[in-house]
């Protein structure tokens, strides 16, 4: 990976801007995070609250990079054949029942059982290659001729068996297929881990890993992410809206609204031609960002301060 | 700079976190990858190849700050070290200079130190103090009272010794410029041992922090239950989260067991109808184990009630790995408590049980009465009743009969006593009298005792399954 993109990812200041100008604004650690593990070919492991931009982090870099994203999402009861191989059963099947005739070609004038094994025998691996392979994701970006940035999603949702599994991927980027060898990556593949934190990872994974967490953003840091996401928005209403949420999230609430609901709900009141907050807007698009009705109560009883505290100025 | 690195890991470690060596590697490379011309890439580059949960950056990011700030002879020499050489500081002149001579007295001598102290080489002192600490082995430091000697062997390793052998020489003539050198030696001979003497403080408070918590945390986890004090309370929580945390991350990976030997014939048929019946998709039978389910009946009454503190604190910690916990307390009468476990934090519901309605004298009859009124239809055979108390009934009727009918329908029950087994049945302990209809009576009164209790639990619901 390194070698091919050479003048790629040089220093941690231009990772900061391409993901700047790819519209993903971040912090120095992540930008950090990105250079080390690109330069010393580490998997990542993000953790996080919902909507932070884990996986957002994982698509733009693949798009600095020019390479495809290769993305398994991760769920109770993913096994190997699921992410890595299967062999098509059904194709090989239909090929034995076609190839039926073509059997006696094959055994052709010998004679007896042990004759007739012996000259199959030279056939046999025939239906265990390549071309009855099915790849699956992490098959697919090993073999990828360019490389590839491979997003493992919300990884705590497998199981403990996947997880072990993964560990011979993360170390050595290689795999064993009983069949047809060991496999190694042909680039090496830059690996994101996502996790919502369900579950605790085992220490094995962990060790192979960076560890990136990130929370939810600062007032300044997330104006300028809705700045580069909803740019007609106007500089009040932003400011507004930001601290609006910023303010819900201090409160003790079911699910806290993450940046991906501020973006939505800037799009809304964009849409409803909104100048600034008032009240009865903000109570009616409640639901954009809130997702419970409890949540939405007790936000709804602190509608009226929470907006005279996002705009001090007016007035 | 491999050294300064493997002294912080040092730190790190006695902060708390596991730094493996397979992690000390990785680190340097990562650190030789990043560089150290800034800090604040340097300590991202830290906290994401050391630390592995949130908690951990944070107690990293405190021991960085700590570990690089270090600044003796009001000399920067962090690891970044582009300030250095800055350092002309007028505390060191003013402190040396004895009043009563105008003029510089020239040093002749050959002593390294004296040179250094003389010229004010605040960078040379400092580098030749680490250089005498490393080789001291100042790393090492555990309590407060090695700080003595520590700051000795450095001064010595400094050549303080030599310095004062010079210093009594000059003494000792009449000549009034040695004499003044030999002041002015003795104000810098004084700083030197000062500031050596912050440096080890300052070095203590890194390495030494976690070795003597470790040694009261070793301590606590073995003193009664009662006897603990209301200030280490905040330790003993701490203490019950990490048991906690162990003891479910021990049993939580037994969910389903593979039945291996028994087909699932239903599902195996079902996937494999794709390949014309022929089965090569094959799937077994899988158990799966039940989270034990607890109903915890604590005493709360004054002798007791600090064992239940406790118990609670640590079966609320295992959430992740008990089907439901059902609390109920009781003196004299038994007390539902659930719903002040779901309003409120368990810390903070503990403490509000405990002293709501830890009063009056405790009557295990009339409890077990009310047990069998309310109770009884939620106890099934997949219930693991525990009972917290010192089984003292004031001489009321004990109600065995319901203790036998609650051992017919529980899966288990257990009873902890606080009392050591020599005063079970002495006095008005009716503990033997309870104890055939419990599975388990265990003598319970540390917070090593709780832990070793429920791993039993866990261990036994994961194998009858």
């Amino acid at each position: 990976m390194k070698d091919l993109y050479e003048d790629t990812f040089q220093s941690v200041e231009e990772i900061q801007q391409k993901f700047e100008d790819h519209s993903y604004i971040c912090n120095t650690q992540i930008a950090t995070c990105a250079y080390i593990a690109y330069n010393l070919q580490k998997p990542v492991m993000v953790e996080g609250p919902a909507g932070v931009g884990k996986t957002e982090l994982a698509k733009t870099t693949a798009e600095i990079l020019g390479v495809p994203l290769v993305r398994l999402q991760c769920y109770e009861g993913l096994d190997e054949s699921k992410a890595l191989y299967e062999w098509k059963y059904g194709k090989q099947l239909l090929y034995t029942q076609l190839l039926k005739d073509k059997l006696s070609d094959v055994i052709g004038d010998a004679v007896g059982l042990r004759q007739s094994m012996t000259k199959l025998q030279g056939h046999e691996d025939l239906f265990f290659s390549e071309g009855f392979l099915e790849p699956r994701p992490l098959y697919r970006a090993l073999q990828e001729e360019h490389g590839c940035v491979l997003l493992i999603d919300e990884i705590d949702k497998s199981d403990h068996e996947f997880e072990a599994f993964l560990l011979e991927i993360l170390s050595e980027f290689q795999v064993s297929i009983p069949e047809l060898g060991t496999l190694g990556a042909k680039i090496k593949p830059l690996v994101f881990l996502t996790s919502n934190n369900t579950r605790e990872m085992s220490d094995a994974l962990k060790r192979r890993c960076l560890h990136l967490h990130i929370d939810f953003p600062d007032e300044k840091l997330e104006r300028r992410i809705l700045n580069t996401r909803v740019p007609e928005l106007s500089e009040n209403l932003r400011k507004e809206v930001v601290s609006f949420v910023q303010q819900v999230r201090e409160l003790d609430i079911k699910k806290v609204p993450s940046i991906s609901e501020t973006i939505d709900w800037a799009k809304t009141l964009l849409l409803l031609h909104t100048e600034h907050l008032e009240s009865d807007i903000v109570r009616e698009t409640l639901n954009v960002i809130l997702k419970f009705e409890e949540d939405i109560e007790a936000v709804n009883e602190q509608v009226t301060s929470f907006i005279k505290k996002a705009k001090p100025n007016t007035e | 700079m491999q050294q300064t690195l493997e002294d912080f890991f040092k730190v790190v470690r006695s902060a708390g976190i596991d730094v493996s060596v397979a992690d000390s590697i990785e680190t340097s490379k990562t650190v030789e990858l990043v560089g150290y011309s800034s800090k604040d890439t340097l300590k991202n580059a830290l906290l994401l190849s050391l630390a592995k949960t949130v908690d951990e950056k944070e107690a990293l990011n405190e021991c960085f700050e700590q570990f690089f700030s270090f600044d003796a002879f009001q000399e920067n020499n962090g690891v970044a070290g582009k300030e250095a050489g800055d350092g002309e500081n007028d505390e060191l002149s003013d402190e040396q200079q004895p009043a009563s001579d105008p003029k510089d007295p020239e040093y002749t001598g050959d002593l390294e130190l004296a040179k250094m102290l003389l010229d004010k080489d605040k960078a040379a002192l400092a580098q030749s103090m680490k250089k005498a600490a490393r080789e001291s082995g100042m790393t090492d430091i555990w309590f407060f009272t090695q700080k003595g000697i520590y700051t000795q062997k450095i001064m010595d390793k400094m050549g303080a010794r030599e310095l004062n052998k010079e210093i009594a020489a000059f003494g000792k003539g009449d000549c009034p410029t040695e004499k003044a050198l030999a002041g002015k030696l003795r104000g810098a001979q004084k700083y030197l041992f000062e500031e050596v003497r912050n440096f080890v403080e300052q070095q203590l408070s890194m390495f030494g922090k976690t070795a003597s918590q470790t040694i009261h945390e070793e301590f606590l986890k073995n003193t009664r239950l009662s006897n603990i004090e209301k200030r280490d309370f905040e330790t003993m929580n701490k203490i019950v989260r990490q048991m906690a945390k162990r003891l479910s991350s021990l049993h939580s990976k037994k969910r389903k067991r593979k039945n291996r030997g028994q087909l699932d014939f239903r599902k195996t048929l079902r996937n494999n109808v794709a390949y014309d019946g022929i089965m090569f998709n094959i799937f077994w039978k899988m158990k799966v184990v039940d989270k034990p389910r607890i109903l915890a009946l604590c005493d709360v009454s004054g002798s007791v009630s600090s064992y239940s503190r406790f118990l609670l604190l640590f079966l609320y910690s295992l959430s992740d790995v008990l089907d439901r916990i059902d609390t109920c307390v009781f003196t004299n009468t038994l007390i539902e408590v659930n719903d002040i476990f779901d309003e409120l934090p368990v810390q903070q519901a503990v403490e509000k049980i405990v002293y709501e309605i830890g009063m009056g004298g405790s009557d295990y009859g009339n409890t077990l009465l009310d047990l069998k009124d309310d109770y009884m239809d939620k106890i099934d055979n997949k219930t693991t009743v525990i009972i917290l108390g010192d089984a003292r009934n004031n001489k009321l009727d004990p109600q065995t009969e319901v203790m036998q009918l609650l051992y017919q329908r529980a899966k288990r029950v257990i009873w902890l006593n606080p009392e050591t087994k020599s005063f079970w049945g002495i006095g008005d302990s009716e503990m033997l009298r309870y104890k055939p209809y419990c599975n388990m009576v265990k003598e319970c009164n540390t917070i090593n005792h709780l832990e070793v209790m429920v791993d039993t639990i866990l261990k036994i619901s994961a194998q009858a399954a």
